[in-house]
């Protein structure tokens, strides 16, 4: 039966709390997950199985680790550790293993056999080079899930030894081609799309995988690239050109679904001006001048840019909310940091790390009331954690840890910026 | 009614043995079709009207195998109307139709009692509910998640807005758009070119958007792993829960460091065109045949390149001997031009020929050169690898005729995802929903469609 109206806003603000979230428990809890990746594409698609409850353990070649972690926004350390690190990497248990001698590839299968997935992103077949890809993991758990992240797949002409950022997938696939003005050259997006867009799929995958491991009881590979991520993104980019021939032009700040809606300039700042359909382009000519329904028409870009060119955002923002259209600001990492609402809703948190202190972080985007994602602890430094999974998940000694060591088959950070823990800390 | 190009498994000059022979075996979307499903028996009910996310997300649970059931209103979805360049195919434009995949396809309406009745029935049968309408109406419809899961504990109620559903900025009244969730997101803050000191701003040195929906896009794919997170979490508990998801959080989340930045260091990203903060070279440069990406930003590898382009002094020149002065931007520009003179005169393949060839001889670190043509979508399709690998599918169905589509991106060896069938007309699938899943007599099935439910 239908319940109190204005319930469901009431049963929101109580089922999705923040605050509450510690309390619950996580929706992939005992889920076990090995990385061995690099940069962003492999670690953002641990990273997200991580932030809903998955235990990621992050294979890092020591003592330099991920080369992600000297990535650093303009050369910019934070207690020894970039700040574009931290972002991709939380909730990690940090292992320095080298997959190139006999005894580490040993070590890594035994993981594999406490595992359910591994994700890497390797170049194509080095993994099974190795002698530690799907086909001698699962000889040693079938229940294995694999997820083998690359530019351009594990298979095909241009599969075989060619290397991918997110830009090789934001260039390749067309996504460029359709960003930015139609008089100026194609646009790369100044974030790593195609690392994130395909993470994202990856995990996605993994996920269904894991639902039909329940019924098979058998694990799977799963061969993802990110390009192939990229152009399955592109919505009707792909039938315009089945139909016409041509190539669907870079359009700018202006939607072609969706004319007038887009990107404006304001006396202050931008601001997105949305109009879905007449229910919404009616008000805007109203707001625009027009007088008379039929003349809808006249909401045209220039017309629209006009009016936001002499406002302030807030005022476009107010007068679309009276009106009965819809806009909303153009905003930036410092606005998102500051957001009372983004903090109210968890999505800009903070976490307080044994080793760092507090760090602000995005967190989870879909929220979940009855096993919410979360971010628990920070990336930490090449091998921060060998103990514990070397020792307490393997049953290692520390003899036996030592001897290891000492042929630097498993091993820790160097003593670099990027790598190692920070000043004054006690290991 | 739509194919995959069939293929051998092995053929031609590409004709690959090893790991590489056995992937292609085990994952060619050519023989996806004869093997089980991941998602088998869960079924998912769409009911997102003018709503580009909804479909992405049930579009995705649907090729891992969900049963999908989308609910338009009785004269069809308001997105069938969304024609960039006017172009309609029987009455439907190209963006639903690039999205309205391996799903049934019911009318009802939703203002009607009788159809409110047909809805509820309907949400009872469901696994997963996938909504973008607001609370209030659902709530109005005894179809909000609190009234629901009363009757059906298990079930997952994925809810779709700009915002989300709590928090101060909750209340907004907006209809969520591609542009909106963009906006908000701070994507387009850090994608395009900066305005110059001193002069007016021309047009293009503004905040950019994606041009494609990937706002939309990726709205829908956090739904469905908020979705599938959710059903990990039933099975191990018998647990339903509601999922509630903003759209500009969706790909903000992809807006790289922009929060640790901002707390450890007090800075923002800003947009800088095709230049990086953190990484150089890492950019697209201008070839002769267009424009091309090169990548080059680790010591080892700005090395490598800087032989490729035969200037291996520079890799000691001060400008450019470390990560941090590499990413100073007077020291982008002019590495650019250096490198922009080596590229202008040789062609995209020419310059991953160049790449290819120095790279391979050189492992580790000093290898991650990396290049791509910026391709225009034309010259994507015209490559011979995507259609080997099945990227791509052409849908025939007797109403909207031959569409090029892209096909499931996940090439999988045990359960693999798969196109299965395409867009079909509003209410197309009334008749078998109703009465197959419903259990409505003939004689109902009459008595409501005569009385206007769907």
């Amino acid at each position: 039966m239908p319940s109190d109206p204005g319930s469901f806003r009431a049963f929101a603000g109580r089922a999705f709390d923040p605050a509450a979230i510690p309390g619950k428990p996580e929706a992939l809890a005992g889920v076990r997950v090995l990385e061995v990746a690099s940069r962003i594409f492999g670690p953002a698609t641990a990273d997200y199985l991580g932030l809903f409850g998955a235990e990621v353990i992050k294979v890092e070649m020591p003592p330099r680790g991920d080369l992600m972690r000297y990535v650093a926004p303009e050369g910019f350390f934070w207690k020894e550790m970039s700040p574009a690190f931290l972002s991709l990497n939380r909730n990690k248990l940090h292992v320095g293993l080298d997959l190139h001698p006999a005894e580490g590839k040993e070590l890594f299968l035994r993981l594999a056999e406490r595992s359910d997935v591994v994700v890497e992103n390797l170049r194509a077949g080095t993994m099974d080079g190795w002698g530690v890809g799907y086909l001698q993991l699962r000889e040693r758990n079938p229940r294995i899930v694999y997820a083998a992240n690359s530019g351009f797949g594990q298979w095909g002409p241009y599969s075989a030894g060619r290397a991918s950022y997110d830009a090789t997938a934001q260039a390749v696939s067309g996504f460029s081609a359709v960003t930015g003005f139609p008089d100026q050259p194609p646009m790369k997006a100044g974030f790593w799309v195609g690392d994130y867009t395909a993470a994202l799929m990856s995990a996605t995958a993994i996920l269904a995988a894991l639902s039909a491991r329940r019924k098979t009881g058998e694990g799977q590979m799963i061969d993802l690239s990110q390009a192939e991520a990229m152009i399955r993104t592109l919505d009707w980019t792909w039938p315009y050109a089945g139909l016409t021939g041509k190539d669907r032009a870079r359009n700018g700040n202006v939607d072609p679904s969706y004319p007038p809606s887009g990107i404006y300039r304001c006396r202050d700042g931008f601001v997105a001006v949305s109009a879905r359909d007449e229910d919404e382009l009616i008000p805007l000519a109203h707001a625009l001048g027009a007088t008379d329904p039929d003349e809808a028409s006249i909401a045209t870009p220039e017309r629209v840019g006009a009016y936001c060119a002499s406002r302030r955002v807030d005022e476009v923002v107010r007068l679309a909310e009276d009106a009965g259209f819809s806009a909303a600001p153009v905003r930036g990492g410092k606005e998102h940091y500051h957001d009372p609402h983004l903090r109210a809703r968890g999505t800009v948190c903070s976490v307080d790390d044994p080793l760092y202190g507090r760090v602000d972080e995005y967190g989870p985007a879909p929220k979940l009331s009855e096993s919410p994602g979360r971010v628990k602890w920070s990336a930490k430094p090449v091998g921060w954690h060998n103990e514990r999974v070397f020792g307490d998940l393997l049953g290692m000694t520390a003899g036996e840890m030592e001897a290891l060591a000492r042929k630097k088959v498993i091993g820790k950070w160097a003593d670099i910026p990027g790598a190692r823990p920070p000043k004054g800390s006690t290991p | 009614m739509g194919r995959h190009p069939r293929r051998p498994a092995a053929e031609g000059k590409h004709a690959v043995s090893g790991f590489a022979g056995w992937v292609r075996e085990a994952t060619d979307p050519s023989a996806a079709a004869g093997k089980p499903e991941a998602l088998e028996g869960v079924r998912v009910l769409e009911f997102c009207p003018g709503h580009f996310g909804g479909m992405v997300a049930a579009s995705v649970l649907a090729e891992f195998g969900a049963e999908a059931i989308k609910v338009e209103p009785p004269d069809g979805d308001p997105l069938r109307l969304v024609a960039p360049e006017e172009i309609l195919v029987a009455g439907t434009g190209l963006p639903f139709l690039s999205e309205a995949r391996n799903r049934r396809f019911v009318t009802l309406d939703a203002d009607d009692s009788a159809g409110r009745d047909v809805f509820r029935r309907l949400a009872l049968s469901a696994d997963v509910i996938i909504t973008t309408e607001p609370p209030e109406r659902m709530e109005a419809m005894g179809c909000d998640y609190p009234s629901l899961r009363e009757e059906r504990p298990g079930i997952v109620y994925l809810s779709l807005s700009t915002y989300g559903a709590f928090g101060p900025d909750a209340v907004r009244p907006v209809r969520d758009s591609d542009i909106l969730c963009q906006a908000l997101s701070g994507a387009p803050y850090i994608v395009g070119e900066p305005e110059r000191e001193g002069v007016p701003p021309r047009p293009h040195e503004a905040p950019t958007r994606l041009g494609n929906w990937h706002g939309g896009f990726v709205q829908g794919l956090w739904g469905a792993y908020g979705v599938l997170a959710a059903l990990h979490f039933r099975a191990e508990t018998g647990k339903g829960q509601a999922v509630d998801l903003s759209g500009a959080e969706s790909l903000m989340m992809f807006a790289d460091y922009n929060i640790t930045w901002m707390h450890t260091g007090g800075k923002a990203r800003e947009r800088l065109g095709n230049f990086d903060p953190a990484v150089f070279p890492y950019t697209y440069i201008r070839c002769r045949d267009g424009y091309t990406f090169i990548a080059a930003y680790n010591d080892e590898a700005f090395d490598s390149l800087m032989h490729i382009i035969g200037r291996p002094e520079l890799a000691r020149d001060p400008r450019f001997s470390t990560p941090k002065n590499r990413v100073a931007l007077e020291n982008e520009r002019a590495l650019l031009e250096i490198i922009e003179e080596w590229s202008g005169d040789r062609t995209a393949d020419e310059i991953l020929g160049a790449v290819e060839a120095y790279t391979s001889k050189r492992g580790g670190p000093g290898a991650a050169v990396v290049t791509g043509r910026v391709n225009r979508p034309l010259e994507t399709l015209s490559e011979e690898h995507w259609r080997e690998r099945g990227c791509f599918l052409r849908a025939r169905d007797p109403v909207y005729g031959e569409l090029l589509l892209a096909a499931p991106p996940w090439k999988m060896s045990g359960t693999p995802a798969r196109w299965k069938s395409g867009c079909r007309p509003p209410g197309s699938d009334n008749r078998d929903v109703y009465l197959g899943i419903l259990g409505m007599t003939e004689e109902e099935y009459r008595r409501l469609a005569e009385a206007g439910a769907f």
